[in-house]
């Protein structure tokens, strides 16, 4: 049996499962990537949008507070062209229907303090600085206007934040200017409630990209925080981002604010985003996961049978005869190969028996043509030695030659039956010892030593003349002492055993060798080996030949076959 | 072989998948942080509470803030941050009434894990992780060289400092006699140490006027003082005689600035002590305390007369009054 060569190729499972569990991942991966691609950008959008509605409300706010005032103002100017009396009645009931004014007042042309009218609060007697009212600012401006918020400065303890709006009156009156002082606080704490996400925050600035107010004022003007407010002020309305902010403009209608709404990507954006990102790759291991055991499933379900046949496939190369084959169970592919490959087997098993058959059966052929040839020198001799008899007047002997002779051919034929019955086997042998004996002028004697339980029994015919031949040609032959032949016949169990002893030259074990060889002929003759082939055949490994020699003393030659009857092998 | 190769491939995946979930469904936690003021009534601490808030808002923080009734009742601030380690606060922001006799109830809170940063008065602990506060020595220096700027002639300078025990006052009143010592022309005269609020620092501060005539130049080195201050000179009509200078903002000393009876302030920055106080407990929870300094000067700046008014000098001064509607 060839040794296998080493396996190379992959194995199904590992096919199977590589390649689903790689083009999961694959697809996981392309799937992950784009969706969270496109996740972020909705989310960051979505942000955006967020802050911009945050910042619109806010600027709608704002425009409301400032349409408040303008309305407010147009109230106040109304107030200014009636008289002292009425004025002062509607200035004083105004602060209680619109609780943000915190002051009314009037200054004349060079820009004295007049009136002022104010829920709760007297103006102090000296006022120290008012930053409600600066006449350059006025008589440059010539129409109405309004200031960035600031502290009102008027009062004694009372500093609230403010914006004024200050219109000049018609000429002819007292007062050329009036304000209205309107709270800023309701903007302010609204501005500072106002939250994008956790930490984002909304602030007020001009055209000019000065802060109007900003709810983290204080860090701002600690230094602890800084607005890139001139660049902003250069942007158009609208949402811009960065890697960390958003930034979102509005312009507040009808004054020169804008709204800027600050919110952090960081939090809006990245922290759904990672959230996102940690749950689709849990369920890219989940589903990783899964392909990976349903492939290993699926695999095995079909790779186990299919290992199993080629494992039963192995087997009955190395040994087709003992082999015994079991279906294979699995899928219906797998169980219609494991069918065809039952088939198979049976039919292998079958062929090579007829084989077997064939090549035993031709080779008894080839045997039994063998046995029919007679050597043909030993024909020639024996009938020049009953010629030599005739000429010297010794018919006696040449008659008992010529019936041994004839036995000899008889028994050698035998109707071309194979099996004898060992009486005659034994005949046989001593027809051919009385030729030889006479030939070699009684050189030698013989001795038969026959158990009468065995004669019954059959054997192969000439199985003994071949080996008596070799122990007279070479055993005997050279020995200048008177040679022995000693056969005995006996039964040893369920065998008959056959021994020819000789006392001969003897042989080494290399000549024991030689003579057992497949090569090995006896000129033409039935060689030692053919008989030990003859006997195998029939008989199997167990029986044949077992040849003991000792150089000097002599060869002992066993034959061994089992008890056969008649007609109990003659069919073969 | 192979299979069990794959049993453990399985295996790990799940893990890994697991792990996943289990880091998924942990919601941040938010942090509690207590501030322990010194006060809750005056402008200033008001102001700190502010920034403490904005901080806190930024950072998602859950922020209680406690102060006690008087700047001088260091006990009850003991007993405050007791409570609130009880509570299981994890950081602390603290203003010491007492240097000495706060430490240990800061060093017990330090024990039990709580994070420590001091604001605006300094605590003596070695738990303190930051500072964040003004300078108070070179604050004094400060309100000593406004007056050595704005009066000439010789000094004659009463000083109005508040409880002895009080690290900041007594930084400042150690910056502001040195200062005085260095110019030549000045005598600091006497030093008088007043409660905290107005009304008693008003009497000491009319019984150090009675006694020393000669004073031209008062300093107040925190607010009630200097309002005090502020009273007893107005009340004297010695605004025009005495040159007073206070510290931190309020609405009175803002009048008194306007007409003449308080002639300069040092304002501190109590928003920014607030913020950083904040935002330092939230780095040190949050382990971004790599680096973080020590010790953490706010800005002062003078305010007079003359700038008083200007849009950032409204900005420190004034804060914009929370509709609670």
């Amino acid at each position: 049996m060839k040794l296998r060569a080493p396996r190379t190729g992959l194995r199904i499972t590992t096919i199977l499962v590589s390649m689903v569990v790689g083009v999961v991942a694959v697809i996981l991966c392309c799937c992950i990537f784009l969706f969270l691609d496109r996740y972020r950008s909705a989310v960051v959008q979505n942000a955006r949008t967020y802050s911009a509605q945050a910042v619109s409300q806010v600027s709608n706010t704002v425009a409301n507070y400032l349409r408040d005032m303008d309305q407010a103002m147009e109230l106040v100017e109304q107030s200014m062209s009636e008289s002292a009396a009425s004025r002062d009645e509607l200035l004083t009931a105004f602060p209680e229907f619109r609780p943000e004014v915190v002051a009314v007042t009037s200054y004349s042309a060079n820009g004295a303090l007049l009136e002022c009218w104010a829920p709760g609060h007297e103006p102090k007697e000296e006022i120290f600085c008012n930053l409600s009212f600066d006449l350059n600012t006025a008589r440059a401006k010539g129409t109405s206007y309004m200031t960035a918020p600031h502290v009102e400065t008027i009062f004694e303890g009372y500093y609230p934040w403010v914006v004024t709006m200050t219109a000049p009156l018609p000429e002819g009156g007292m007062a050329s200017w009036v304000s209205l002082d309107l709270s800023f606080s309701s903007i302010s704490s609204y501005i500072n409630n106002v939250s994008i996400g956790q930490r984002g925050y909304c602030f007020l600035m001009d055209e000019q990209g000065s802060i109007v107010y900003h709810p983290q004022q204080q860090l701002l003007y600690s230094g602890l925080k800084a607005e890139d407010t001139a660049a902003l002020a250069a942007l158009e309305d609208g949402a811009y981002d960065d890697d960390t902010v958003i930034y979102c403009l509005t312009s507040v209608p009808g004054s020169s604010w804008r709204v800027v709404g600050v919110s952090y990507v960081d939090e809006l954006v990245n922290r759904n985003v990672e959230e996102m990102i940690r749950l689709s790759f849990v369920l890219a291991a989940v589903l990783l996961a899964a392909a990976l055991l349903t492939s290993w499933v699926l695999s095995s379900l079909l790779g186990r049978p299919l290992r199993g046949l080629a494992s039963a496939m192995e087997n009955f190369e190395t040994d087709a005869d003992h082999f015994t084959y079991r279906p294979v169970g699995g899928t219906r592919e797998v169980q219609e190969l494991s069918d065809s490959f039952g088939h198979m087997v049976l039919r292998i098993q079958r062929l090579m028996t007829t084989v077997r058959e064939e090549e035993i059966n031709l080779r008894k052929t080839e045997l039994k043509a063998l046995q029919a040839q007679i050597n043909p020198h030993f024909l020639y001799n024996t009938l020049d030695s009953i010629a030599w008899m005739c000429e010297r007047g010794r018919n006696a002997d040449a008659v008992q030659m010529v019936h041994a002779l004839a036995r000899l051919f008889r028994i050698s034929i035998s109707k071309g039956h194979e099996l004898i019955p060992i009486a005659k086997e034994i005949e046989h042998a001593e027809s051919y010892l009385q030729i030889q004996k006479y030939r070699y002028k009684n050189q030698f004697t013989y001795t038969f030593d026959v158990d009468p339980d065995c004669l019954d029994y059959y054997c192969n015919k000439i199985t003994l003349q071949p080996i008596i031949e070799n122990a007279i040609n070479h055993g005997l032959d050279l020995l200048v002492d008177e040679g022995r032949i000693d056969v005995r016949v006996q039964h040893e169990g369920d065998d008959i055993l056959f021994c020819v002893q000789d006392n001969g030259v003897g042989m080494s074990q290399e000549q024991i060798d030689v003579i057992l060889r497949p090569e090995a002929r006896d000129r033409g003759g039935i060689g030692i080996k053919n008989v030990n082939d003859r006997l195998q055949i029939y008989f199997g490994k167990n029986y044949g030949l077992h040849i003991t020699s000792e150089p000097d003393v002599g060869t002992c030659v066993e034959i061994r076959m089992p008890k056969i009857r008649e007609g109990d092998y003659e069919t073969k | 072989m192979r299979q069990n190769k794959y049993a453990a491939l399985c295996a790990s995946l799940m893990l890994a998948g697991l792990c996943g979930c289990t880091s998924v469904s942990a919601p941040p936690a938010q942090h509690t942080v207590t501030m322990v003021a010194k006060s809750t009534q005056t402008e200033f601490w008001l102001s700190v509470f502010a920034g403490a808030e904005a901080a806190a808002t930024e950072y998602n923080l859950q922020l209680t803030i406690l102060g006690a009734e008087t700047e001088e009742d260091y006990e009850a601030q003991n007993h405050l941050v007791e409570q609130a380690v009880e509570q299981g606060t994890e950081a602390l922001v603290f203003s010491a009434i007492d240097y000495e006799n706060n430490a240990a109830a800061v060093d017990a809170a330090a024990r039990q894990g709580v994070k420590i940063v001091a604001i605006d008065s300094n605590v003596a602990s070695d738990a303190v992780s930051t500072y964040i506060g003004t300078d108070n020595y070179a604050a004094g220096q400060m309100a000593a060289q406004a007056a050595l700027d704005r009066v000439e002639g010789p000094l004659k300078v009463g000083i109005v400092n508040y409880d002895v025990s009080s690290a900041n006052g007594q930084e400042r009143e150690r910056g502001a006699v040195e200062a005085f010592a260095a110019s030549g022309r000045a005598e600091v005269v006497n030093i008088i140490n007043t409660l905290a609020s107005a009304s008693y620092a008003r009497i000491d501060t009319t019984h150090l006027l009675e006694e020393h005539p000669e004073i031209n130049v008062l300093l107040a080195f925190n607010e009630p003082t200097c309002v005090g201050a502020a009273q007893a000179v107005r009340q004297m009509k010695l605004s025009e005689d005495v040159f007073l200078v206070g510290f931190d903002s309020n609405v009175e000393t803002i009048d008194g600035l306007q007409d003449g009876s308080v002639d300069a302030l040092i304002v501190q920055n109590p928003y920014a002590m607030g913020y950083l106080g904040v935002e330092s407990a939230y780095k040190l929870l949050s382990g971004q305390d790599a680096g973080m300094e020590k010790k953490v000067d706010t800005s002062t700046r003078i305010v007079d007369q003359d700038n008083m008014f200007t849009i950032d000098s409204q900005k420190a001064l004034f804060a914009f009054e929370q509709r609670t509607d």
